[in-house]
């Protein structure tokens, strides 16, 4: 799975911090989530959306070579 | 924050009856005490670690544990039960080769097993959860 985090996290100009005290998770959530080694659950996939007042399609994106 | 406390509460309680098994002479200072001793420190400092991250995590106004970490851990617990039956396994296999007492026999396999857990949590964190 690919996510655009970073992109929006720069163009909002929010850090790895504030972006984990909006959705409710650690710091280091997002760190695994921008660097793509860890794939979140819906709800958490669907809060950070909402902070970036997008569609979840348009934060996160299945890659079809990445399939189990 | 219970689990925190815990945390350090069991880091102490293990440093003091080292210090107490060291004060009452009984170290006799050979190489397996010494091995002994030093996976203990590194279980310790492990888990000074994982206490230290969740005050961090406090302190920083953020959970002390969310999915991932709870994943991580899930997931690092499996992999560690899973290569712990081959530690047991080996050391019955073993422990018919050699001459030891059957109580460091299973000291050895409970440190084993926390060595264990050590590791797959390490190899957890490094490679990631993609695709679960």
């Amino acid at each position: 799975m690919n996510n655009r985090i970073r992109e929006l996290r720069a163009r909002l100009d929010l850090s790895q911090l504030e972006l984990a005290q909006r959705v409710g998770v650690r710091r280091e959530t997002i760190v695994f989530l921008e660097k793509g080694k860890y794939n979140p659950s819906l709800r958490l996939a669907h809060d950070i959306a909402r902070t970036f007042a997008l569609p979840i399609e348009e934060v996160f994106c299945f890659d079809d070579g990445s399939r189990p | 924050m219970k689990k925190m406390i815990l945390i350090f509460v069991i880091c102490a309680l293990l440093l003091v009856s080292l210090a107490v098994w060291a004060l009452r002479g009984k170290v006799a200072g050979n190489a397996l005490e010494l091995l002994e001793t030093g996976v203990i420190f590194i279980l310790v400092g492990f888990a000074f670690f994982l206490g230290l991250s969740r005050v961090r995590s406090h302190l920083r106004k953020e959970p002390s544990e969310d999915e991932m970490s709870k994943r991580v851990m899930t997931k690092a617990s499996s992999l560690a039960f899973y290569v712990s039956i081959y530690l047991w396994l080996f050391i019955m296999y073993i422990s018919d080769r050699i001459t030891l007492p059957t109580h460091s026999l299973i000291g050895a396999g409970i440190m084993g097993m926390a060595l264990v857990f050590l590791f797959s949590w390490l190899y957890v964190k490094a490679a990631g959860m993609r695709n679960e």
